[in-house]
């Protein structure tokens, strides 16, 4: 920040972090041990898998578009990694570990056809996206006939079994993913060009930027998180299923707004996406440490998504909202 | 256009009759009779009916189990499994009544349907679709309290429920016996408006007025979902710690997000956990002791025996009206499984399927249905 005076503006950008800090102040008052290492790392475990999945979508909103096959692309991801790594031997210590790049290559592929979909056929991102999510179910509906697959190999495991500074390995392997993710946001072209079009695509395109280019490219990227993503959610529960993807629709696309990224594109990133994850994590765990009933939960959870999105996104420059 | 007035006319006057008939509280035989009598099938006369199952979807093992029952019923007659139509309502109560509707129509009343309507109102316009088109029909599940088949002669064939009270009473009782008969638990329940929801609690309820010093710390809907039964469970180690000694959950899918977020603390196997379902995951779950115990309703069979009633009456094996009341509404089977019978239980009902005798219709069944 080159300037240190303090400006409306900056109030703003700081708004979701400032969020995250007086929730995690007042549900430590309700409860003193909200506020432990061991409270942090639970949260860590839940928060790991929908922030991998926001990450990706951060990419696709910072774009202005939108997308909405979450579901459906984690469901295939963790489908074909635990097929595949059951008909390996089922261990990262033999041939098992082929399945994680696999699983990576097979999220890509999800996302590209979402993307080719989406600027192939001119259909808005918002509907491409969600019927290829139902594509995505169906699919892997069909490769598991409805069954679960269990992956108990203690290693894979080990991502949540194994700790370091109190953390399981799953919460660090997401950091340093999340420093990845935040690379390519703002050291490579490709970043940069989703903020162009995202800032203005019109102008984008007349400086020479390949738009529809750009647009797959994003989507495949977020393709790739999604399938670290369900990698994660495997790992968390041992099961892949078709029903591994559900609920990460409504988990990540609110993190990511209550995280300040505006959903008309062109502002925010992947830092604002952890904080509004952690912030949609927090609360989750924070009401049921303070014991409220779940018919509560929700109404509070939608009112706190509002108060987070008034408080963190500037909507003065909007001439109208839609 | 004429052929059109001519069929509301039918049809109102076959329903009319079939209202004045109940209202007059003539019994469900003679309201039969009268509208067998407006239609060319008499009853129990259709050869080779087409069968059909009406469920919610096939993400579930629960359902899945469903239907492969409902398939190993119609391979019993000889027929390849897809012989069996399958009419998904995915959670909708007004696709379910669709579906009958058009199935009906397609094979004009040559059906042996059975279903779960989705919903209690939802299972007396499917009936009475059934019923003015002389089909054949055997619900499960979902039926509202004054809706009885025999009130509809032979065409409402059966309704089968599962009273979880019972058995989730005594999943309960084996939890505290465990703990030595005190310590504090902690519940997640499924979704809080369904029926098994509601009594599973409710056996979870009367078993705790046995153990005056056990202690229900909180008792959360985690929705019958193993994510969410996951965060839920490790917030509740956050809030009550060392303090909870046991766990009791609604089914086996919440059970497996508990068992997880105990292993990610490295407590899985210290806390007793109880579940209900008896899916083959949780039944090796028991084996290797991380599950205290979980109850079977064996829905395979419940699956093919629903199919199977309501093919064999439309056919004419037996005739429904004939049959004494607890063979119309009664529950399906509940086993329950613990450790000592797990290994037993798993060679019995997952390493193999077992056959049953698909016209032994109530044989495994658990006595008539009380209100």
């Amino acid at each position: 920040m080159p300037n240190l005076s303090f400006r409306g503006g900056d109030l703003q950008r700081w708004a979701p972090l400032l969020v995250l800090v007086a929730l995690v102040v007042f549900f430590s008052m309700v409860n003193p041990n909200f506020f432990s290492l061991k409270n942090f790392a639970r949260i860590g475990i839940s928060a790991t898998p929908p922030l991998m999945i926001a990450v990706g979508a951060t990419f696709i909103i910072i774009m202005g578009s939108i997308d909405l096959s979450m579901e459906g692309a984690v469901a295939v991801c963790a489908v074909v990694f635990a097929s595949i790594f059951m008909a390996l031997g089922g261990t990262l210590g033999g041939w098992g570990w082929l399945a994680l790049p696999a699983c990576l290559l097979v999220g890509a592929v999800c996302g590209l056809v979402t993307g080719a979909v989406h600027v192939g056929l001119r259909i808005p991102s918002f509907m491409a996206s969600l019927s290829m999510g139902f594509v995505g179910i169906g699919l892997s509906l069909m490769m598991t006939g409805g069954d679960r697959i269990r992956v108990e190999d203690p290693l894979f495991r080990s991502l949540l079994t194994q700790r370091f500074l109190g953390f399981p390995l799953m919460v660090h392997v997401a950091f340093v993913v999340l420093l990845f993710a935040w690379f390519i946001q703002s050291k490579t072209t490709l970043g940069r060009n989703f903020y162009a079009v995202g800032g203005g695509e019109d102008l984008a395109h007349a400086s020479g930027l390949n738009v529809r280019r750009v647009r797959i490219a994003g989507f495949a990227l977020a393709g790739v998180f999604y399938a670290f993503g369900a990698l994660f959610a495997v790992a968390q529960l041992g099961i892949a299923e078709t029903a591994t993807g559900y609920n990460f629709m409504f988990v990540s696309i609110t993190s990511i707004v209550v995280g300040g990224t505006a959903l008309w594109g062109g502002s925010g990133g992947v830092w604002n996406t952890l904080v509004g994850v952690l912030i949609v994590n927090v609360i989750n765990n924070g009401m049921i440490v303070m014991g409220l009933p779940r018919y509560v939960q929700d109404g509070v959870l939608g009112l706190l998504v509002i108060i987070a999105v008034v408080l963190s996104t500037d909507r003065k420059s909007l001439a109208f909202v839609k | 256009m004429s052929f059109i007035k001519d069929f509301i006319e039918k049809e109102t006057l076959s329903r009319r009759n079939f209202m004045l008939a109940s209202a007059f509280g003539l019994t469900g035989a003679a309201a039969a009779s009268i509208i067998g009598a407006g239609r060319a099938q008499a009853a129990g006369a259709i050869e080779d009916p087409t069968i059909a199952w009406s469920y919610r979807d096939r993400t579930n093992p629960y359902w899945n189990s469903i239907v492969s029952g409902g398939e190993s019923f119609v391979e019993s007659l000889g027929k390849p499994k897809s012989a069996l139509v399958h009419l998904i309502n995915e959670g909708s109560s007004e696709k379910s009544l669709a579906d009958v509707k058009a199935l009906l129509g397609k094979t004009d009343g040559k059906l042996a349907l059975a279903i779960d309507t989705n919903d209690s109102p939802n299972a007396r316009p499917v009936v009475e679709a059934v019923v003015a088109k002389g089909a054949y029909v055997s619900t499960i599940w979902n039926k509202t309290d004054d809706l009885h088949p025999w009130d509809f002669g032979d065409n409402y064939v059966s309704h089968m429920s599962w009273s979880d009270v019972g058995p989730a009473e005594q999943t309960a009782t084996i939890l505290f016996k465990a703990m030595n008969g005190k310590g504090s638990i902690v519940g997640l329940g499924g979704i809080a408006s369904n029926n098994p929801a509601i009594e599973r609690r409710k056996g979870l309820d009367n078993a705790l007025k046995n153990f005056p010093d056990i202690k229900l710390l909180d008792y959360q809907a985690a929705d019958w979902d193993t994510q969410k039964a996951n965060s839920i469970m490790s917030s509740y180690l956050t809030r009550f710690g060392d303090e909870i000694t046991g766990v009791f959950c609604a089914n086996d899918t919440m059970a497996y997000g508990v068992l997880e977020a105990l292993r990610a603390e490295g407590l899985a196997g210290q806390i007793p956990v109880v579940a209900y379902d008896g899916n083959a995951q949780a039944v090796d779950l028991v084996i290797a002791g991380e599950l205290l115990a979980t109850v079977y309703t064996n829905p395979h069979w419940g699956g093919g025996i629903t199919a199977a009633l309501a093919y064999y009456a439309a056919t004419g094996a037996f005739k429904p009206s004939e049959e004494p009341h607890e063979h119309r509404e009664f529950n399906g089977p509940t086993i329950l499984i613990s450790k000592a019978d797990a290994e037993d239980f798993k060679k019995k009902y997952i390493d193999a399927t077992p056959t049953y005798d698909w016209k032994d219709f109530w044989g495994p069944s658990n006595g008539p249905i009380t209100y």
